[in-house]
């Protein structure tokens, strides 16, 4: 009996250092298609990389890249994931810290993606390893589901989490040189432009009403809560369910791109009204035009300051305050 | 023209003196009705601090008179940061606290007996007055026209931007920082205008002021280089631009310097380093203009320009080697993050969570700032009329301030004084073309236009002044309207919108009579009251300065969140179950637990709503044990009903929140108010903590955290042989017999 269970166990190492020895060649037959970037897979060799035991990590980018699938975060990511494995292949690191990194596009691998029931893409699995050094009992893949657009730099700190402890390589982005160099090109072509044409240009960048019309500009554009729809990324409008579309947000604290635009042309009106009252009208030289130009601009101030209290009062619902016409 | 008693008081030097006492007699009314518009919560209420930042600083203000200055100076806190305490002396702005200090001290010296408590309270409405005579001290810099500077005033005093910080018990660092702000700028703009070292000094020395009192300086130490970075390229430099600039940075780098807080910063840190670059280009510029007066040629001078250039770029690209290789720190993460707006909520999920840091919607600018924000650009553009350096300065404000308004919600502060001073100017402008009783164009404001050489192509045509009445009528008697109804806004407003202490909430009951809801203070004094002196309180960051202030017990986290991992560890004991968040409690020291709930009122800022803050923040830290998506059913809702996660279901902050909950109802009907949704019929079950107090509205629960079990069972199976359950025994289960083979 005891014999029986030496022969045994006695067989089962054989056989694992047998897979062993196939396994080494496995990893250093995958590494060997591709160096430095990631790996193509396939169905079959996805079946074969993942199929215990297996003595290395394996990082699988599940991806659709190709056009007509219309991932964006997919092909935005495709670098970002290039980066990682570079920095990795390339940088030395401890000889029994073995990964792999792979990408499964979906254009060669539907089955799989068929299996893993995978409605959304990217999504990464890292397999740890069954045997050797760093083997985890519970063999099952960690997921990484991505929720929106993520630097090299977030999944590689959550790629690093799940290695085991130990010194790792850093993440190395090339330095542009291509980007350092048309910059300084840029640059000193801007300085040669500018003084070569500075008698053309200069009166223009001197010229005040340029700057009083930017600086209205971007007053308007940011007191009519530009930067709330940049940061929140807000609809530029939505339809009302019959059809139509609503213009105004409903609540206090919500805005449509395009009610921010209205919002912006009212301010605007209405400034200029006042502009035109303060400083236009009294030079107005004929005094029948100029009491008929009184009369314009004070009634489409009040009609427009009217017309703002009333949108003001729909998005605030207890505001008790208004004017006639609206 | 009859000779009137009233034209004797209106002419020459009696006309002179009456002018300056009515425009006493005014400034003094629009103190008193900014001071008298911010009581709207003493009265209603009683003097009492507000909100969570004024609890600290009047717990602060308390030390320093109790113990003197020297002491305040190196006070360590060991009551809150529960173990790790906090040097507070060395991380605040002392500037609060040292004023109301004096301000005791003086009236003491008076003997006038008054409460610190009082002098805190109303030291924002007192200080509201001051700024409004600052503003028109600064409007009167931009403008001839001797009613723009009044209607500054009278616009800063009552618009809601500016209240909304400044209402009695606001006892917060911006209540006497704008003061200082507007002051500074006033002082810097005299300094601009007469070259003068004493107003030079003078500006630097409230500079100091300002950086005692307030993190938000870093406007001022930006702006004003700025400011002198664009006259320099306008080729507007002069002797007594030099002069002031160079006065303020030296003394103004000093007197910051002072404060522990700052330190250092000033030459370490990419914050302070325009002005330190504009400082450099400045001199640079001054020996070119020395040179150049000695040695005519055009070539030489063409030289002289290009080297300035070249010396200024070689000393940028120094500047940001320096950076990169971190000799000089990088902009700090709040300031960083105005101009990358995604910056904070990827980095810094604790700044990204607090509510005054979102972006500004338009019904905000409106809210807070009325028919001001469409004078406003109207200013902006009479600013390019005789645009001399001081209307330079308004418009990058402008400009500048928009811009961070528009992205943060709290900088809508520093945004109102701007809006406030070129409002000023158009309304001012519109009211001395159409109020000047006479025919023909109004001679004070004709003197200040002639003198610009290339103007606006608005301002072309020489002015002829409004010929008819009934024009001037139409345009006065609308602007009336518009002012008046300006006015009762902003009443309303600051009545309905900020004159809430949130320590203290009002609602109507259904027959229309108030009802006060004094639930916080209800449960601090229990604290207070029935807790020993050192039992340590462990609760979301939001209540820690309130629990200090009010309970006067140690907190493990308060508001003040300047260790982000120990946050998140309270984020996560309040976020996992209750096996795990038992030792996090027992490893803190932890005595008390305190949440709050707003499901049986309807209060919607109550902790299951700040819930996934605490989770993400903890995610930060332990993505392995924590993770958001957890709490999200598959629908991606966040529920708390029959549906919610069993990770929602299973932590701490759920159970505490609703444990015994569903007492309060028949079977199977307990309704959340605030989520509007139905409950489980089966509430949650604690063991490890034990429900000590539950205020009247239910909003503050407190928990104690139970002692370890007597029979050294884990406090689960405690629970369950109190509830007379049984322990299952594993070894008596009976299944189906196995044939044992062996």
């Amino acid at each position: 009996m005891k014999l029986f269970i030496l022969i045994i166990s006695l067989f089962c190492i054989i056989q694992g250092a047998l897979c062993a020895t196939s396994e080494l060649d496995k990893f250093e037959r995958y590494q060997s298609l591709s160096p430095f970037a990631p790996i193509d897979l396939n169905d079959a060799s996805y079946e074969d990389l993942t199929t215990k035991p297996r003595d290395y990590h394996v990082a699988i980018l599940l991806t659709a890249v190709e056009a007509r699938y219309g991932c964006i975060l997919c092909r935005e990511f495709q670098s970002e994931w290039d980066l990682i494995a570079r920095s990795w292949n390339k940088a030395s690191k401890p000889d029994e810290l073995r990964m792999l990194f792979t990408t499964l596009d979906f254009g060669n691998g539907k089955t799989t993606f068929q299996k893993l029931m995978l409605q959304t893409a990217p999504v990464l699995l890292v397999f740890p390893p069954t045997i050797g050094p760093f083997a985890k009992v519970d063999d099952a893949p960690s997921r990484f589901d991505f929720s929106g657009p993520i630097s090299a730099e977030q999944l590689y700190t959550w790629i690093n989490r799940h290695l085991p402890e130990g010194p790792k390589p850093p993440l190395v982005r090339p330095i542009n040189y291509m980007r350092l160099v048309s910059a300084v090109t840029i640059l000193m072509g801007a300085v040669t432009l500018f003084t070569v044409l500075s008698p053309y240009v200069l009166p223009v960048i001197q010229n005040r009403n340029l700057w009083a019309a930017f600086s209205l500009i971007s007053i308007l554009l940011f007191t009519s809560g530009h930067m709330f729809n940049h940061i929140r990324k807000v609809p530029y409008v939505v339809g009302d369910g019959k059809g139509g579309i609503s213009y105004f947000a409903g609540g206090f604290s919500n805005q449509f791109g395009m009610e921010t635009q209205i919002v912006a042309a009212i301010y605007a009106i209405l400034s200029f009204a006042t502009i035109a009252l303060a400083i236009k009208v009294p030079r107005i030289a004929d005094n029948k035009s100029q009491q008929i130009a009184v009369l314009i601009w004070g009634t489409v101030l009040f009609g427009m300051y009217s017309f703002l209290l009333s949108v003001f009062r729909a998005k605030n619902g207890g505001y008790p305050f208004f004017l006639p016409p609206f | 023209m009859a000779d009137t008693p009233v034209d004797a008081l209106l002419k020459g030097n009696t006309g002179r003196n009456t002018r300056g006492l009515l425009r006493i007699i005014i400034l003094t009314t629009i103190a008193a009705a900014a001071v008298s518009s911010r009581l709207f919560s003493v009265i209603r209420f009683e003097s009492i601090i507000h909100e969570f930042d004024p609890w600290f600083n009047f717990r602060a203000t308390k030390y320093l008179v109790q113990n003197g200055f020297e002491s305040f100076w190196d006070w360590f806190d060991d009551r809150t940061w529960h173990p790790l305490g906090r040097v507070t002396g060395g991380t605040l702005y002392p500037g609060l606290m040292v004023t109301s200090g004096v301000i005791y001290h003086i009236l003491r010296f008076l003997t006038i007996p008054v409460d610190i408590r009082n002098i805190c309270v109303l030291l924002a409405p007192a200080c509201s007055g001051l700024t409004a005579f600052a503003m028109y001290l600064l409007t009167c810099e931009m403008s001839f026209s001797p009613s723009a500077g009044l209607l500054a005033a009278a616009f800063m005093g009552i618009t809601p931007g500016y209240i909304s910080r400044s209402v009695a018990g606001s006892y917060d660092n911006e209540a006497i920082a704008i003061f200082l702000l507007v002051f500074t700028f006033f002082l810097w703009i005299k300094a601009v205008k007469n070259g003068s070292i004493m107003w030079g000094a003078l500006t630097a020395l409230f500079y100091g002021y300002m950086v005692s009192a307030w993190g938000g300086y870093v406007f001022i130490t930006n702006l004003i280089p700025l400011h002198v970075f664009v006259l320099l390229c306008m080729g507007r430099y002069s002797t007594r631009l030099y002069i002031s600039y160079t006065t303020w940075y030296a003394l103004g780098t000093l007197a910051s310097m002072q404060i522990p807080f700052v330190g250092f910063l000033p030459i370490r840190n990419s914050d302070h380093m325009a002005a330190l670059g504009v400082f450099g280009l400045i001199q640079l510029v001054a020996f070119a203009e020395f040179v150049r007066s000695f040695i005519p040629g055009k070539q030489f001078q063409r030289l002289l320009t290009a080297m300035v250039i070249v010396v200024f770029g070689i000393a940028f690209v120094g500047l940001v080697v320096l950076t990169v290789s971190g000799v000089i720190a990088p902009w700090s993460g709040r300031f960083y993050s105005l101009w990358d707006t995604g910056y904070a909520k990827i980095h810094i999920p604790i700044i990204a969570s607090v509510s005054e840091h979102q972006p500004t919607a338009w019904p905000a600018f409106f809210f807070d700032l009325n028919l001001l924000i469409w004078l406003f650009p109207a200013g902006v553009y009479m600013c390019f009329r005789d645009l001399k350096d001081e209307h330079v300065f308004v418009i990058i404000y402008a400009v500048l301030a928009s811009y961070f308004a528009g992205v943060m919600v709290r900088l809508m502060l520093t945004l109102t004084p701007i809006v406030c001073v070129a409002a000023a100017l158009a309304l001012s402008s519109i009211l001395d073309t159409y109020v000047f009783a006479s025919r023909g164009p109004n001679p004070k404001i004709k003197a200040s236009e002639d003198a610009s050489t290339e103007a606006l192509r608005s301002t072309r045509n020489p002015d002829v002044g409004i010929s008819s009445y009934i024009s001037k009528a139409v345009v006065t008697s609308s602007v009336v309207i518009y002012l008046l109804m300006f006015v009762a806004h902003c009443t309303w407003v600051t009545s309905n919108a900020y004159s809430s202490p949130s320590v203290v909430l009002a609602s109507r009951m259904p027959d229309g009579s108030q009802f006060i809801i004094d639930d916080y203070r209800e449960a601090y004094y229990w604290l207070r009251q029935n807790t020993p002196d050192n039992a340590k309180i462990m609760s979301w960051w939001d209540y820690g300065y309130q629990i200090g202030g009010m309970a006067d017990r140690p907190t493990l986290v308060d508001n003040n969140t300047w260790n982000n991992t120990h946050i998140a560890t309270v984020g996560k004991a309040m976020s996992s179950r209750e096996e795990v968040s038992y030792p996090i409690l027992r490893q803190h020291d932890v005595d008390y637990v305190l949440v709050v709930f707003g499901g049986l009122l309807g209060y919607s800022g109550d902790d299951i709503n700040k819930f996934l803050w605490m989770v993400r923040i903890a995610e930060g830290i332990w993505p392995d044990e924590v993770k958001e998506r957890d709490y999200f059913t598959a629908r991606g809702e966040y529920r708390v009903d029959d549906e919610a996660t069993p990770a929602m279901r299973n932590s701490l902050m759920y159970k505490m929140s609703y444990h015994n909950f569903n007492s309060l109802f028949q079977m199977g009907q307990a309704v959340d108010r605030v989520r509007g949704s139905r409950l489980p019929a089966e509430g949650p079950q604690l063991s490890t903590l034990e429900e000590a107090f539950t205020s009247e509205n239910w909003i503050i629960r407190i928990y104690k955290v139970k002692d370890l079990d007597n029979l050294g069972r884990d406090h689960s199976n405690a629970a369950a042989f109190e509830r007379g359950h049984k322990r299952k025994r594993a070894t008596k289960r009976r299944g189906p017999r196995v044939l044992r083979t062996e």
